[in-house]
């Protein structure tokens, strides 16, 4: 129940906040994420909140998310809904890294700051349009290839590993694999399979115990975020391999703290959802209160990716 | 079944074991072919260990599909069952991990919540007389939002408390896949042994000469919604089991699978005609595809690609071997 009494507080704290907007001249920062439904989405929408609540002085926000990660139409529209809201500032995760550089384009025409956060926009797309938007985010495939080089630690060459893939269509999804496969290459382990878990702990069960059986001297499953991590953990245990097959995982998610502590699980990475977007909004929010043009905002900032084992 | 009225008990036996044999040879020749390809083409296919890994897999697969074919034999549909998963699984897991239930009334709850979502599909659809379609449509949003809300949208570990289900106890073969076993025994008797199994295919067949009859179908809908709602419950918390975590987008998609499986089974998406047998053996299908892609390394498109393509054949053959099954009749 309390989720709800939170939800509805939320609503009521939203509500709110509206009708401030219309006395005074903070800047309007919206947030257009990516789905409410994943976790990494929603502690990073909570951690802009909080922060929203402790600088209330300097501006407001508005957050706002889709049903699933894959709707981009939906994303297409709100932006379009932030741009008539007549938002100061868009701190945005694109759903696409191509299909919603022409709205980003909309809202910069249209005077409105863009900024880019978790997925990057398509640098081939927005050039095209002459566009430049900064990249507030992690180096996934560092991150990747800093939970890779721990679990080569405790391999040698020749040893088979399998590769959990998110959905492959993601550019994040291809950055883990690529520093996954970095990570492997340099201790000289064979990658026997890259398949994709769609992020999810079931699709992530099956590729995983499917790899299992087709590989039984497998030692290691690199997994490309920590749900599907789970998913691979469970399929080790019913394979009867546990502790013989070295699972890892990326975003370091609550629910796998347990395994880390009892050692099913080896490593993780911890981008900091919670912050990533903050980084967005604070960058978004100095940038109007000087009122930088769009085109001289900085190309790229990097955020921390940490290695997590315990 | 329908002989049975006609002919004497001794040749009737005989005709429906012969016609049962027919209903399923079929789709046995068919999942050995599959067996037969993934074995030639992966080394390790053909194992204890895969059939094992599969018999497992698939309990919440197949009580699921169980009431997805008497909601199919009464020409319903129930989309909500793959949220109804999730939201029962998070509720028993959050019963689990902050109230610190056992593992016993965690799965009484999951049915329960199973059964009360299933029960308003079926009584709203019945009262303002909706097409179940749009019913478990909204079903499937709200009991898809309720799982974020009770789960604050974070995957619950729950770990070896709810594991028990899904641990081997005989054979290597899991408390799960009994249980889904004893259900489609059970629920095959139901449907070709009872009153009740008569009347959901009469319902499906012809809804108003049951009425005419003086069978009133309003509480065989509901309870039939209410049952699909109930496996699905129990569905949720043995994936939650085999998983060891609730994970609020568990299930998504899920309810086109299990119709996919059910309608592989023969069961008509038209109503009046289905079998639970034919449903398992659907499962089966449908399981030992996935399993076997994954296991040669089909890329994802592929998959989807081949899967689409089962779907499809498998309903063509089906529709020709009706054809005849008619025509001789």
């Amino acid at each position: 129940m309390k989720p709800l009494v939170k939800s509805l507080a939320l609503l009521a704290a939203l509500a709110a906040g509206a009708q401030v907007f219309a006395s005074d001249t903070k800047p309007k920062v919206a947030l257009v994420m990516k789905s409410l439904a994943n976790e990494f989405f929603q502690t990073m929408e909570e951690g802009a909140k909080a922060h929203q609540k402790q600088h209330a002085a300097e501006y407001d926000l508005i957050a706002n998310g889709i049903k699933d990660e894959t709707d981009t139409a939906a994303q297409i529209k709100i932006i379009q809904q932030m741009i008539a809201e007549k938002v100061d500032a868009i701190v945005l995760a694109p759903a696409d890294s191509k299909a919603l550089v022409p709205v980003v384009k909309q809202a910069v025409d249209k005077g409105v700051l863009v900024v880019n956060i978790d997925n990057k926009l398509d640098d081939g797309a927005l050039k095209e349009k002459g566009l430049t938007v900064p990249f507030v985010g992690p180096d996934n495939r560092k991150g990747a290839k800093l939970v890779g080089d721990y679990l080569a630690k405790q391999l040698k060459a020749g040893d088979k590993v399998g590769i959990l893939e998110g959905v492959s269509t993601t550019f994040n999804a291809q950055q883990r694999t690529a520093g996954f496969q970095d990570a492997m290459k340099t201790v000289g382990a064979v990658v026997v399979g890259v398949q994709s878990g769609q992020w999810e702990m079931e699709k992530g069960n099956t590729v995983a115990s499917a790899m299992l059986r087709e590989h039984p001297d497998l030692k290691a499953l690199l997994c490309g975020n920590d749900n599907m991590a789970l998913g691979a953990v469970a399929a080790v245990k019913t394979a009867g391999k546990t502790g013989q097959v070295k699972v890892v995982g990326y975003d370091n998610i609550d629910a796998v703290k347990p395994l880390l502590a009892e050692g099913k699980l080896l490593a993780t990475a911890d981008q900091y959802a919670a912050k990533q977007a903050v980084f967005g909004i604070e960058i978004a929010v100095k940038a109007v209160k000087a009122k930088t043009p769009q085109n001289k905002m900085p190309g790229a900032i990097e955020t921390t990716v940490d290695l997590v084992t315990k | 079944m329908e002989d049975v009225s006609t002919s004497t008990p001794s040749t009737s036996f005989a005709g429906s074991l012969r016609g049962t044999l027919g209903n399923y040879a079929a789709l046995l020749a068919a999942l050995v072919m599959m067996v037969a390809l993934f074995s030639y083409l992966s080394q390790y296919f053909f194992s204890a260990n895969t059939f094992l890994t599969i018999a497992n897999d698939i309990p919440a697969i197949v009580a699921t599909s169980v009431g997805m074919t008497f909601v199919l034999i009464i020409a319903g549909i129930d989309l909500s069952v793959g949220s109804v998963m999730a939201l029962s699984a998070a509720v028993a897991g959050i019963a689990m991990l902050q109230w610190h239930w056992s593992l016993a009334m965690a799965v009484l709850l999951a049915m329960g919540v199973g059964t009360v979502t299933g029960f308003l599909n079926g009584a709203i659809s019945v009262a303002w007389r909706l097409p179940s379609f749009i019913v478990t449509l909204g079903m499937l949003e709200v009991a898809r939002g309720a799982a974020y809300i009770a789960t604050d949208s974070r995957t619950q570990y729950i770990g070896d408390a709810i594991s028990w289900l899904s641990n081997p106890v005989l054979f290597g073969l899991s408390p799960s896949f009994l249980i889904a076993i004893l259900i489609v025994v059970a629920a095959q008797l139901v449907l070709t042994r009872s009153v009740f199994g008569r009347q959901m295919i009469g319902i499906g067949t012809n809804e108003e000469a049951m009425r005419l009859a003086g069978v009133d179908p309003r509480p065989v809908k509901i309870l039939v919604f209410a049952i699909a709602g109930l496996l699905a419950g129990l569905a949720g918390i043995i994936q939650a089991s085999r998983l060891e975590a609730a994970d609020p987008n568990a299930g998504i998609g899920t309810e086109l699978v299990v119709i996919a499986s059910v309608v592989i089974g023969g069961t008509s998406l038209m109503g009046g005609r289905g079998s639970v047998i034919n449903t398992f053996f659907g499962v089966l299908i449908i399981s030992v595809l996935e399993a076997g892609l994954a296991q040669i390394g089909a890329s994802e498109p592929t998959k989807r690609i081949i899967t689409g393509c089962v779907i499809i054949v498998a309903v063509i053959l089906d529709m020709y071997r009706e054809r005849r099954r008619s025509r001789r009749a």
